[in-house]
């Protein structure tokens, strides 16, 4: 009974010690982790990692943690990656590949899940949390210790989708894991659980961080800094949370009930009894088509700042800019049905969707011009964050065009769960969305570690992943066009084995691609001092957050600055051009309020993380230990009310005429 | 300090393009190799639904590339021509609005899309898999289709026969589908070559109409992911002239092979590429029940328990 109680379903046959690529990837995991501790405790830095990193609230070092983490699951997504791409290239005819259905099946949802939720979400909140109070000119954003907790909720969200390639299986169901497959009665094993609580969890985080971010664009920019000055970045990344806050709690619901279903036999999605498996699908989607723009919204703005800095030229079109993004914002909301115009809804319903749906190529549209315009006439530096844009507009314009084709249902009726729709959203959050962030994350590098990225490294890197994608996707568009279906594990058809084989090429190309980048860092890592960015302003940036030391301080601004128009930094540069740059070095400095460091965030999501996992496995003395351990750290946290403190005005002038020093 | 990138980027560029081409040639003459042989989705359809949609994917990707061609064109020339190495005189900094400019490319798009927008009101409407396929004098053959756990069965209801994972039906006359699943998660039926595909779900009957309007033999598939058996989820579909459906069905019908409930159960097991199987004496309300028996259930155990559990049976067949 007690030990039914502690460990529920959990026993040791639920470690998969038969399959050999599973145990190898569980081996490889323990030991990449045990290093790790090995090296920090040899060189006694758990002290700085808990002080400086763990209980941080700083949002740039919660910017580059989202980093790391967003980086490391992309080596385990682009694993599945490479295992479907390897298995689909074998197994035609009557070879039947490597991999049984029973793990291809796990592969291709965990490659989904691991994909959008923690590489893109974790890599747009990496870059959010880096330049967001920079461009807006605040000291940090609006809840700091909010900002920590939904980090690591993230961050447990992620590891409980890794615990599961170990102990137990993931979700065989597909990334969204759609009933009646998903309920109890056709995937009885923890599968769907682990997906509903590493989503459950990491989801909270996001909605929290959505909030934080929407009131810390709204509340904290810095004088004179009035809506229609803000940078297009931050537009877009106030549009894109206002989708977070509005879409994720739908998620959040939905999960919910499927849980209910499967935990104590409910029927909202069950396929009998009266549950209703046409409204899970609507609700996931409700969320899901959000979803997406959460993710392009911020690559958009990325972008805007990228061809504005190195063309040299003001942004084109700003007002129509925030017109479009903001449109982009209502339209995601009522689009939703297009990813199931085959469930039978009359021609009226499809219709009116579909338009919807084309309606939304009107405001890209416009953008891309504007971009292409930002470019005309300007003077192009083709720095690697401009090359990742140029690669952009060719690849989101062919994205972009499949996905209106596929807006038309009877389009849609033939190419619907397609290899072509699988290029389609490739094609789009590959070219428009990673090819944005892989832009953003060179671009501000510098001014979150303050040395740049190297540039004949990324330059490597850049040409592998293009090719890369060209190869390994549209042969995926022709495979499609032939009735070659998403989610197949082996065809007998052997005509499809060469596209196939083209496309795992491709993905060997990526693979180089990655692997260059990872050189890339080691590399930038080693020449840190001759990349070192002295000036805080490497690339002749207009806003802001160029305006600081790299990396920049941890109050950020020692003054806070007056706006006065939209490149507000560049046009003060312009302005003190002739008259040379001046430095006040006998400016009075003020003492700067500061929030404290807290373990609150870790702490809660440790628990939470102990919940999630305890609920995966019915363990119901842990899960409540779990709960508990949640809401005790929480109010606990509120009786808390030495949370912040000042840094003196002594320390600020050292610093900043350290700057002005090594600027000079 | 302004960080300038000079190195031999053009030279990389150039290399890029070239890269792309040779291999954008390849996949083109793969294609058209492949054509010659056996193109089997939408690019060589069999029926009029099929051969409408891909009329209808070519006007839309004709429609499209009116904005896209100019976007691709335009920023590779405005890279490579703007680049501040090429120290072209015209550098206008501060220039960032046109109230003409961008009137065109706000305008442009939208009369695109406005077509675009009546194209697909109207063909939605045409197309509508549950609407007859209009201007045919003869009442369509109606088939009842039934997911079971990795195969599909098929029934002619008004000549009381059935057959699994085979599908024979009659160029120039439409065949009306009723569709639904029984002890499977939600499915889907396709055939490419002859048209639309549409959900399959438990307790519910979705339609559709197709019309093939050449002899021959096409794939039929499932393409909605349903479990370990999904990828072997196809069906041959035979289209054959009427005289040779009617000589089929007559035969068929004298078949001693029952679909009796004992014989309906097996088929309720999951089983992974099965054989294609004929029955006659098959009861006329045999689809109804199926969907009753969802519609009508209560409680917590799936209506399929006891006769056919899904992972028990799928768990024993592995060990």
């Amino acid at each position: 009974m007690f030990k039914d109680l502690l460990f529920g379903n959990l026993t040791l046959d639920a470690i998969p010690l038969h399959v050999p690529i599973i145990v190898g990837a569980g081996i490889f995991m323990v030991l990449v982790v045990a290093t790790i501790i090995f090296w920090i405790t040899i060189y006694g830095k758990w002290s700085y990692i808990w002080h400086e990193w763990i209980t941080s609230v700083d949002h740039k070092k919660i910017g580059i943690m989202y980093l790391l983490l967003s980086a490391v699951m992309l080596l385990r997504g682009f694993s599945d990656a490479v295992l479907m791409r390897s298995q689909q290239a074998i197994a035609s005819g009557t070879n039947l590949g490597y991999l049984s259905p029973e793990h291809y099946d796990q592969i291709f949802s965990a490659h989904g899940v691991i994909m959008i939720f923690f590489v893109a979400m974790p890599m747009m909140f990496a870059l959010l949390n880096i330049a967001v109070p920079l461009q807006i000119g605040a000291r940090d954003v609006a809840y700091p210790y909010l900002n920590s907790l939904s980090f690591w909720l993230t961050f447990v969200g992620a590891m409980l989708c890794n615990a599961s390639l170990v102990i137990g299986d993931f979700a065989k169901t597909g990334w969204l894991a759609y009933p009646p497959l998903s309920e109890l009665y056709y995937s009885p094993d923890v599968g769907v659980d682990y997906f509903i609580w590493s989503l459950q969890i990491s989801g909270v985080g996001t909605l929290l961080a959505g909030i934080n971010f929407i009131a810390t664009i709204i509340k904290m920019r810095c004088k004179g800094m009035t809506l229609m000055r803000m940078p297009v970045f931050i537009w877009s990344a106030l549009c894109a949370m206002i989708l977070v806050a509005l879409a994720f709690p739908v998620l959040t619901v939905t999960l919910a009930l499927l849980f209910l279903d499967r935990m104590l036999g409910m029927h909202f999605f069950t396929d009998f009894a009266g549950g209703n498996i046409m409204m899970y699908v609507n609700l996931i989607w409700v969320w899901g088509h959000p979803e997406v723009y959460i993710l392009i919204l911020p690559a958009f703005g990325v972008f805007s700042e990228v061809v504005a800095t190195f063309s040299q030229k003001t942004l084109f079109g700003y007002t129509t800019m925030v017109w479009a993004i903001a449109i982009i914002t209502f339209l995601s909301f009522v689009v939703w049905l297009h990813h199931f115009f085959t469930m039978g809804a009359g021609a009226d319903v499809n219709g009116f969707f579909g338009i919807a749906t084309m309606i939304i190529a009107i405001p890209t549209g416009v953008k891309v011009f504007n971009w292409l315009f930002t470019m005309y006439q300007g003077r192009i530096i083709l720095a690697t964050p401009m090359l990742w844009v140029t690669a952009f507009f060719t690849t989101f314009a062919i994205g972009g065009m499949t996905g209106v084709m596929m807006a038309v249902p009877p389009v849609d009726f033939q190419v619907h769960n397609s290899l072509f729709l699988v290029a389609h959203f490739h094609n789009v959050i590959i070219g428009g969305v990673l090819f944005g962030y892989f832009a953003g994350i060179i671009y501000w590098f510098p001014k979150a570690f303050g040395f740049r990225l190297d540039e004949k490294w990324g330059t490597w890197s850049f040409a592998f992943w293009v090719v890369g994608f060209y190869v390994a996707f549209m042969p995926l568009y022709v495979l499609g066009l032939n009735g070659f279906m998403r989610r197949v594990n082996h065809y007998s058809n052997t005509m499809y084995q060469p596209y196939f084989i083209v496309a795992a090429l491709g993905a060997a190309f990526i693979l180089i691609g990655i692997c260059l980048q990872i050189g890339q860092l080691i590399v930038s890592i080693k020449h840190r001092h001759t990349l070192r960015d002295h000036t805080g302003d490497p690339w002749n940036g207009r806003t802001l957050e160029w305006s600081v030391a790299s990396p920049a301080p941890l109050y950020n601004f020692a003054e806070l600055p007056i706006v006065s128009t939209r490149d507000q930094f560049w046009e003060y540069k312009q302005e003190h051009l002739a008259e040379g740059r001046v430095h006040p070095k006998n400016m009075h400095y003020h003492p700067i309020h500061m929030p404290k460091n807290t373990p609150a965030g870790f702490i809660i999501a440790l628990f939470a993380g102990i919940a999630g996992f305890a609920l995966v496995w019915h363990m119901w003395i842990p899960g409540l230990l779990g709960f508990a351990g949640v809401l005790i750290t929480m109010i606990a946290r509120t009786f808390k009310t030495d949370t912040d403190y000042y840094i003196d005005a002594a320390t600020v002038k050292k610093t900043e005429l350290t700057h002005i020093k090594e600027m000079i | 300090m302004v960080f300038i990138h000079t190195n031999n980027f053009s030279g990389m560029l150039k290399s890029l393009i070239r890269w792309l081409l040779l291999l954008t040639s390849c996949l083109v003459i793969l294609c058209l190799a492949g054509c010659k042989g056996h193109v089997v989705g939408i690019l060589n359809p069999k029926g009029i639904v099929a051969y409408e949609e891909r009329k209808l994917f070519f006007d839309t990707l004709a429609l499209m590339l009116i904005v896209v061609l100019p976007v691709i064109v335009m920023s590779f020339t405005f890279v490579y021509h703007y680049q501040a190495s090429h120290r072209v005189k015209e550098y206008k900094p501060n220039w960032s609005h046109s109230f003409f400019l961008e009137s065109l490319w706000w305008g442009i798009p939208c009369v695109i899309i406005l077509v675009l927008a009546i194209l697909t009101w109207k063909k939605t409407h045409e197309l509508d898999p549950y609407n007859r396929i209009t201007g045919l004098n003869q009442s369509p053959l109606l088939i009842q289709v039934i997911a079971l756990p990795w195969k599909w069965l098929f029934i002619y209801p008004q000549q009381n026969i059935a057959t699994v994972n085979y599908l024979m039906i009659p160029t120039g006359q439409q065949v009306e589908y009723w569709i639904t699943t029984d002890n499977v998660p939600m499915s889907a039926f396709f055939i490419p070559q002859l048209g639309s595909q549409i959900y399959a779900m438990a307790g519910m009957r979705t339609r559709l109409h197709l019309l093939a309007s050449q002899p021959g033999n096409y794939d039929g598939m499932n393409t909605q992911f349903n479990g370990d058996g999904f990828s072997d989820m196809h069906f041959a579909v035979h289209v054959v002239q009427p005289e040779e459906m009617q000589q089929w069905l007559n035969q068929m019908k004298k078949s001693i092979n029952h679909l009796t409930d004992a014989a309906y159960s097996e088929l309720l097991k999951p089983s992974i590429n099965s054989e294609p199987k004929f029955f006659s004496g098959v009861t006329t309300d045999l689809f109804q029940n199926v969907i009753a028996t969802y519609m009508n259930s209560v409680g917590t155990v799936h209506p399929r328990d006891n006769q056919a559990n899904f992972n028990n049976l799928i768990k024993s067949q592995k060990e």
